[in-house]
């Protein structure tokens, strides 16, 4: 076991398996070595990283060693959001083709784990595409390090049929376990697809996910994007999602962050076609002592275009949080109409919430509006339903469960909504006297 | 059904209720007439349970009970009911959801099952009829966007559903116009039987033409001043409140 600036130096012995063959992808890997030698892990001392300290992790001990795991499907069912649905199932890090259901996929669908041949050659074009390795967080230690993950190309005028979960399973059977995956979405002119990217945990060994999702919308394409994080109160999970959008293509995204010890999602846009529009969502339960950092970017950088960003946390007990949400309007984006807001509720005098919703904007003929909250349950609201017959107990967690589902009640499908809304009151603080 | 004895009651050490006295029986409807600031609405949330009042002295006794050391939760459970003067709006919590979880509350004090979704439903839309309103305010967020007289119809369907011993009607007139204030009242009208007593708070006497009180009381300055029949609240309508004071 080695910590993880230990397990990405000597890249010539540990080479991952993934492409070693492949000339791009080493030479790719070798300009990630580079600048994570030169950089390291994030410190808090960098702006993006002030609230969110990496040191306890960067002390751990990681490995890549798996061992063999046993899920069976029962078990595969039970932890899956959707029933019916096309399922990619990541098992400790690597693609596990018996517990996906991929063989009933339509024409101008494809969808195949990114460890495969083909998986890899049609994601070679656009790894690396979305993201900066010498500046943001990770990124760098992903692509140095990734081993699987999984390339979606969904053809023109496709509009896949079921929903696509990835289910990305830790069993914790191979303690301090550290996985690496990489994630290409690419969505041909005017196609349709809902993909829900899920992390789960079978047990509370020590653990990290950290995963890149890059993200390639066509004209008129639409991607609804949502990331259920749900791990151990052991793990730890640092992600980013990322994407251009052309022209008239709509983005919509929620990130679900339940679980972890610590977690840090990042999500961009470029917003690079007119008629473009992102709707950027998140929501985030802290309990204990979980650590849950957002952060977001919008870049408008053509006229007329459209964002729409909202994110809620609820936190109790000694938990943290970070909201980061940055819009950037640039010079040529006129007529941008860019919408962002934070609201927080903390239930208990232990939990801590930075939240720093910012706006640049360098364009003259905008539409924008940008705030936060912090806030306790309404005195209020709270009596009524006390006089109404229920409990204090009840009546917090009815006040609770009504802020934060309140963001679910953005994504169109009821299936999918109802199936969150289920995860989420699992997480929901239940006690609640503030 | 309601004695209320020597009541003092105060806010942050200001003493706005001193020494109320009032025995309200079963089938009685008693309206309670004050200018503002006279302590109407702190009587109505102290009778209600809400935190922040403080009682000094005096005692509440509802149905045999010690109601003020009863939670707010437990006093409705036990069938007092105070619709509001502003009823808040819940966003995220459908008025059907509140429906239901406010009914199973006092069906499981009463030692009842739930009820299954039919019946309730099968109830649920004949007290919409009895206050005029539309199935679809069932799916939307308590309150959530209703107009001020929309708002108390829901307040007065609520009562109609809970069926309360003592229903409190705080300035339920407030806000409505002439039609509202005909259909709240009618909705109001039909709780009116032997068994069940409603005390309104109100600063008009127009309410009082659409629900006629057994009694009328004048509230001044924390204390009932004058009490008598409906003839009291003619009076107050020509009047005013300025002789009050003096009297007392």
């Amino acid at each position: 076991m080695k910590n993880l600036t230990e397990l990405a130096t000597p890249f010539a012995s540990m080479t991952p398996e993934l492409g070693s063959d492949l000339a791009w992808l080493k030479s790719l890997r070798l300009k990630a070595l580079t600048q994570f030698n030169s950089q390291g892990l994030p410190s808090k001392k960098q702006e993006d990283w002030k609230y969110t300290s990496l040191w306890e992790m960067a002390q751990q001990e990681f490995t890549h060693q798996v061992l063999t795991s046993d899920v069976n499907e029962t078990q595969c069912d039970e932890l899956a959001l959707l029933e019916d649905s096309h399922r990619l199932v990541i098992v400790d890090g690597t693609f596990s083709a018996n517990l996906s259901k991929l063989d009933d996929l339509q024409e101008g669908v494809f969808i195949c784990p990114l460890s495969s041949e083909q998986g890899l050659e049609q994601a070679q074009p656009h790894i690396g595409q979305q993201i900066d390795i010498s500046k943001e967080g990770l990124n760098g230690l992903n692509t140095l390090l990734m081993n699987d993950g999984f390339t979606m190309v969904i053809a023109a005028d496709v509009k896949v049929d079921k929903a696509i979960e990835v289910l990305v399973i830790n069993t914790g059977v191979t303690t301090n376990l550290a996985t690496h995956l990489r994630n290409v979405i690419v969505m041909a002119e005017n196609s349709q697809a809902t993909v829900i990217e899920h992390y789960a945990t079978l047990s509370d060994a020590m653990s990290l996910t950290n995963v890149v999702s890059e993200v390639v919308l066509s004209s008129d394409a639409e991607l609804n994007h949502y990331k259920l994080q749900q791990e151990s109160s052991n793990a730890y999970h640092i992600a980013t999602l990322a994407a251009t959008q052309g022209v008239g293509s709509r983005w919509n995204t929620s990130s679900i962050a339940l679980g972890g010890k610590l977690s840090r999602t990042d999500v961009h846009s470029k917003l690079m076609g007119k008629q473009s529009h992102t709707t950027m969502d998140g929501l985030y339960i802290a309990t204990g002592e979980q650590h849950i950092d957002h952060h977001t970017r919008i870049d408008h950088l053509v006229p007329d275009t459209t964002s729409d960003e909202l994110f809620k946390g609820v936190l109790d007990e000694q938990s943290h949080a970070v909201f980061n949400g940055k819009v950037i309007v640039h010079k040529d984006a006129q007529k941008t109409d860019a919408n962002q807001q934070n609201h927080n509720l903390l239930l208990s005098r232990g939990c801590e919430i930075d939240t720093k919703p910012e706006m640049e904007i360098y364009a003259d003929d905008v539409k924008s509006a940008h705030g936060s909250t912090v806030g306790q349950l309404n005195e209020d609201n709270l009596f009524f339903l006390r006089a109404r017959g229920l409990d204090e107990v009840t009546a917090r967690s009815l006040l609770t469960h009504a802020f934060a589902v309140d963001v679910l009640n953005r994504i169109p499908s009821e299936t999918i909504r109802t199936a969150l809304s289920t995860q989420v009151e699992k997480h929901l603080p239940k006690s609640g006297k503030a | 059904m309601l004695e209320i004895k020597n009541l003092h009651a105060s806010v942050g050490g200001k003493e706005i209720l001193r020494g109320i006295n009032l025995t309200v029986n079963a089938g009685e409807v008693h309206a309670i007439m004050g200018p503002n600031g006279a302590g109407k609405s702190t009587l109505s949330n102290v009778l209600a349970g809400r935190d922040g009042y403080e009682i000094t002295q005096g005692e509440v006794i509802y149905k045999d009970q010690d109601l003020l050391s009863l939670a707010a939760e437990e006093r409705a459970q036990r069938g007092v009911f105070l619709a509001f003067q502003y009823p808040v709006e819940i966003p995220g919590v459908s008025n059907i959801y509140l429906l239901k979880a406010a009914l199973n509350a006092v069906r499981k004090y009463q030692g009842l099952d739930d009820l299954d979704a039919i019946d309730f439903l099968t109830l649920v839309r004949s007290k919409l009829e009895l206050v005029q309103m539309d199935e679809q305010f069932l799916h939307r967020g308590v309150n959530e966007g209703f107009s001020g007289g929309e708002k108390k119809r829901n307040e007065i369907l609520q009562m109609a559903l809970l069926e309360p011993s003592l229903a409190i009607l705080d300035e339920t007139d407030s806000g409505l116009d002439i039609d509202a204030l005909k259909t709240v009242s009618k909705g109001v009208n039909a709780l009116r039987s032997a068994e069940r007593s409603i005390v309104m708070i109100t600063h008009y006497q127009r309410l009082l033409d659409y629900i006629v009180p057994d009694f009328v009381h004048v509230l001044s300055d924390g204390q009932i001043v004058k009490s008598g029949d409906k003839e009291l609240a003619k009076e107050l309508e020509k009047t005013g409140y300025s002789w009050v004071n003096k009297e007392a």
